[in-house]
């Protein structure tokens, strides 16, 4: 124990610090339940995309991007209303991410963890600044990338791209990259206490900017304060709150309060006296300028050039409930929660099918699983509503037509088994989950090689009923590849990739999703 | 020599030669044995090895002798299948105290009960209830399904029927497999779901049911929910596949649910104009009577039914069901 700790733990009884890790611990603690639970099926899906919605980032990139406040962002708002009062709070208290870099950092020690070189303040960590600017300008254009980097959906993205396909055993491709990331960011905190917070977090830098205009933050009492610099020691934001504290880098963590042999420095309502200031950001104006001007160029690049949204591929198959892709760009945050919900493993994070614009954004690979009948979790757990919550029935088909459709299956003649090497197989046709079957067989008498006649049921595909569920390809037996596979096309939520001149109406009594 | 200190070149004492190269010397004499001993082995990976694997357990009971088809109707499922059983003398006749029970529904689909895609979910109860009653161990209700496995099972109401009944549910994705050889000329070595791998006794209680290339489902093709892995290679020998099966998996008893059955656009249905209610139940200890009745439900001539003619000539029962039929 170190001698200000001794200290302070005699003469409060508790230190601060203490009832801030007991936070810490219990929202670490809800990430993982509320994770495990979503992962293993057990909770409701609304329930479990609190957290990611707790995150001020992700309602402001939707915000920004789709001029909406969906389903529970507006939490995130009211953290940063919050931010405006008493700092960021969010930072020290709440974020699992900054939770977890601090584990990462007590595990390296605390020559690393407790030391004024480690935890003064540097100019380059302003590059948050900059980073959130490009994210923010990005999003009021339509392109919401703001979950690259934003901490909830990057920390919920890892584990459900490559922590859950681990349990259920389902292959992820693509989800090592979210792994890496979070891998990298703890890693770099073994090096420097909070180093993403610090320097990239996009999210503590939009509540930073907030944060200066707290009327409730860490001020000092001149006189009595005798310069000791204890209070450096171990700051977890490398805010300085010895000289001119930086509140907008401030994650509120308590650490100095407790650390100050003369009870000098103290978190509440600043004095009627003191001046509500703080140093400057190290952005100038020419920087921001710059920044923006930067931004708003790479974009329509990132657009024509990224192969995203100007440049759809067929196998970018979305989620059932997924809004047109324009809206769905503009709110899906990359969190993964959809992947985390899914029963078969069937969605992954994108890692170059849908281009820059899509990257890591949910696409649906029927090889590894396919899209249940009855499920609507996906839906029900998304937290920007990029994905809106359909009736069940509204994409099964029974009795005819479904009204939501994610594609359209094709056949590959060159690999189906009837069709190309004249054997018997229909396992697609008795898969398929549709009512009448989208998939159905033609009898037809084949001449085999020896010049006997086979009597073959080769498969077609109606693709009026075909709803783009997946199961046949995902179980058609031809290997790695399968000979029936499905496309976009077709996809109810959007009129322009129609594969029908007229989409006929959904079956009599299907239910309405609701808008 | 004395006086003078040693040449620190040329001065290598017995101690410091081995506690400055013996070391050393140590760890290279460690790796060359390594080398020698591992050198040009097999390595650790290989393809899996499926000699000498164990077949199937035979879950029948001795001495029945020929085999038996009793049929039972009326609007309780529950009731039917204790009725047609008292025919055979009760559940006791099969199952004894202390035995490990297995139930192998068909439970393959997101369906509920009406849509008759898969077992009624009474009839596995009260199978469960007579066997737990008869002194069994413990009943494992168990299937590999088609769609998600929690679901099949929730929504089909045979889990929570089961296990309100007292049995336990296992899938592929709840309980291991086990990889047996099954013989015959196209399946051979495959992984079966551990709990009917391990079981004492085991019974089929398929549903009726159309189906595009064999044309009806029933008790055999059942089994096809016994197995994991790329059982979808199986339909390109259907007939074949369905009848071997049937030869490596021999039951108990074949219980046929034929409550509701499925008329068209079997095996996943999901219309209700698919669905005929029958409310009948048979049981039998012939399982190839037992296809051949369910078959006659879908007005299916045995003789149509090239995986039933397969069977027979493998002596797994007989196809002429109306010799044996007995009404309960």
């Amino acid at each position: 124990m170190t001698p200000m700790a001794a200290s302070s733990t005699r003469r409060f009884g508790f230190a601060w610090r203490h009832a801030r890790m007991v936070s810490q611990a219990l929202w670490l603690a809800a990430f993982l339940v509320l994770f495990g639970g979503l992962a293993a099926s057990l909770l409701r899906g609304e329930l479990a995309s609190v957290l990611v919605a707790l995150d001020p980032l992700t309602a402001a990139g939707t915000l920004l991007a789709d001029c909406t406040v969906p389903r529970w962002t507006w939490l995130g708002l009211a953290v940063l209303a919050i931010t405006a009062f008493l700092g960021r709070v969010f930072c020290g208290w709440i974020c699992p991410l900054g939770t977890l870099q601090q584990l990462v950092s007590w595990l390296a020690g605390p020559t690393r963890r407790k030391a004024v070189e480690a935890n003064r303040y540097r100019p380059w960590f302003a590059a948050k600044y900059v980073v959130a600017a490009v994210l923010l300008v990005w999003a009021a254009l339509g392109a919401n990338h703001v979950g690259w980097l934003d901490p909830l959906p990057l920390l919920h993205r890892a584990f459900a791209a490559a922590v859950r396909p681990l349990w259920i055993g389902v292959p992820s491709p693509g989800g090592w990259v979210s792994f890496a990331l979070l891998g990298a960011i703890l890693l770099a905190s073994a090096w420097m206490p909070r180093c993403f917070c610090r320097a990239v977090c996009p999210a503590g830098a939009l509540m930073g900017v907030v944060a200066r205009l707290a009327p409730v933050r860490i001020h000092r009492a001149a006189e009595s304060c005798n310069d000791c610099k204890l209070c450096l020691f171990a700051c977890q934001g490398a805010d300085e709150p010895l000289g001119r504290h930086r509140v907008a880098e401030c994650h509120v963590c308590l650490n100095c309060l407790d650390a100050c042999g003369q009870q000098s420095l103290f978190y509440g309502p600043l004095p009627p006296a003191a001046p509500l200031a703080s140093p400057p950001l190290d952005v100038g104006r020419r920087q921001i300028v710059t920044t923006t001007v930067a931004a708003l160029a790479a974009a329509p690049v990132l657009r024509v050039a990224g192969s995203g949204l100007a440049a759809r591929a067929h196998d970018v198959i979305r989620p059932p409930g997924a809004l047109v892709e324009e809206a769905f760009l503009a709110r899906c945050v990359t969190c993964g929660a959809c992947m985390a919900a899914c029963p078969t493993g069937v969605l992954r994070s994108d890692l170059g099918r849908s281009g820059v614009e899509g990257l890591f954004s949910p696409v649906m690979d029927m090889r590894r699983g396919w899209c249940e009948p009855s499920c609507v979790r996906c839906m029900e757990v998304c937290p920007t509503g990029a994905l809106r919550v359909v009736d069940p029935r509204a994409k099964q088909a029974i009795g005819g037509p479904a009204e939501i459709r994610v594609g359209t299956a094709f056949l590959d003649h060159g690999r189906c088994l009837p069709w190309a090497m004249g054997t018997a197989c229909i396992v697609c046709e008795e898969m398929c989950p549709t009512s009448p079957k989208a998939v159905w067989l033609e009898t037809v008498e084949h001449r085999a090689r020896d010049g006997t006649t086979v009597v073959l049921q080769r498969p077609y595909v109606d693709p009026v009923l075909c709803t783009g569920c997946g199961l046949c390809e995902n179980r058609c037996p031809t290997g790695q590849q399968a000979a029936i596979r499905v496309s976009s096309v077709g996809e109810s939520r959007d009129p322009r990739n129609r594969l029908l001149h007229r989409q006929p109406a959904a079956a009599k009594g299907a239910v309405s999703p609701p808008s | 020599m004395r006086g003078q200190p040693p040449d620190p070149y040329r001065a290598v004492g017995r101690r410091q030669l081995l506690t400055r190269w013996g070391p050393a010397a140590l760890a290279a004499s460690a790796l060359a044995v390594a080398g020698t001993l591992l050198g040009g082995r097999e390595g650790r990976h290989r393809a899996p090895d499926d000699r000498a694997l164990p077949s199937p357990r035979d879950w029948r009971v001795a001495g029945e002798g020929r085999g038996r088809l009793v049929v039972a109707g009326g609007p309780d499922p529950a009731a039917n299948v204790r009725r047609a059983l008292s025919a055979f003398g009760g559940i006791e006749r099969f199952v004894s105290r202390g035995e490990k029970v297995v139930l192998k529904p068909n439970c393959a689909w997101d369906r509920t009960p009406e849509q008759a895609a898969n077992t009624d979910p009474q009839l596995v109860a009260e199978l469960a209830r007579l066997c737990l009653a008869a002194g069994a161990a413990r009943v494992v209700v168990a299937d590999s399904t088609c769609h998600d496995p929690y679901r099949c099972f929730e929504r089909s109401g045979i889990a929570p029927a089961a296990r309100a009944a007292g049995a336990r549910v296992e899938h592929q994705s709840a309980g291991g497999v086990v990889r047996l050889d099954l013989g015959g000329t196209v399946l051979g070595p495959w992984d079966v779901l551990a709990a009917i791998a391990e079981a004492d006794r085991v019974i089929n209680v398929p549903i009726v049911k159309h189906h595009g290339l064999a044309r009806v489902t029933v008790g055999m093709k059942n089994w096809m929910g016994a197995v994991t892995g790329p059982r979808s290679a199986m339909h390109q020998r259907l007939p074949q596949a369905t009848a071997e099966l049937a030869a490596a998996l021999r039951p108990t008893l074949t219980v046929v649910d034929a409550t509701r059955i499925l008329v068209s656009g079997g095996p996943t249905g999901g219309a209700l104009s698919s669905v005929r209610a029958l409310d009948q139940v048979a049981v039998s200890t012939d399982p190839v009577a037992a296809d051949a009745w369910g078959a006659s439900l879908l007005s299916q001539q045995p003789d149509a039914l090239s995986h039933l003619g397969i069977a027979e000539r493998l002596g797994l029962g007989t196809t002429d069901w109306r010799s044996i039929l007995e009404t309960a």
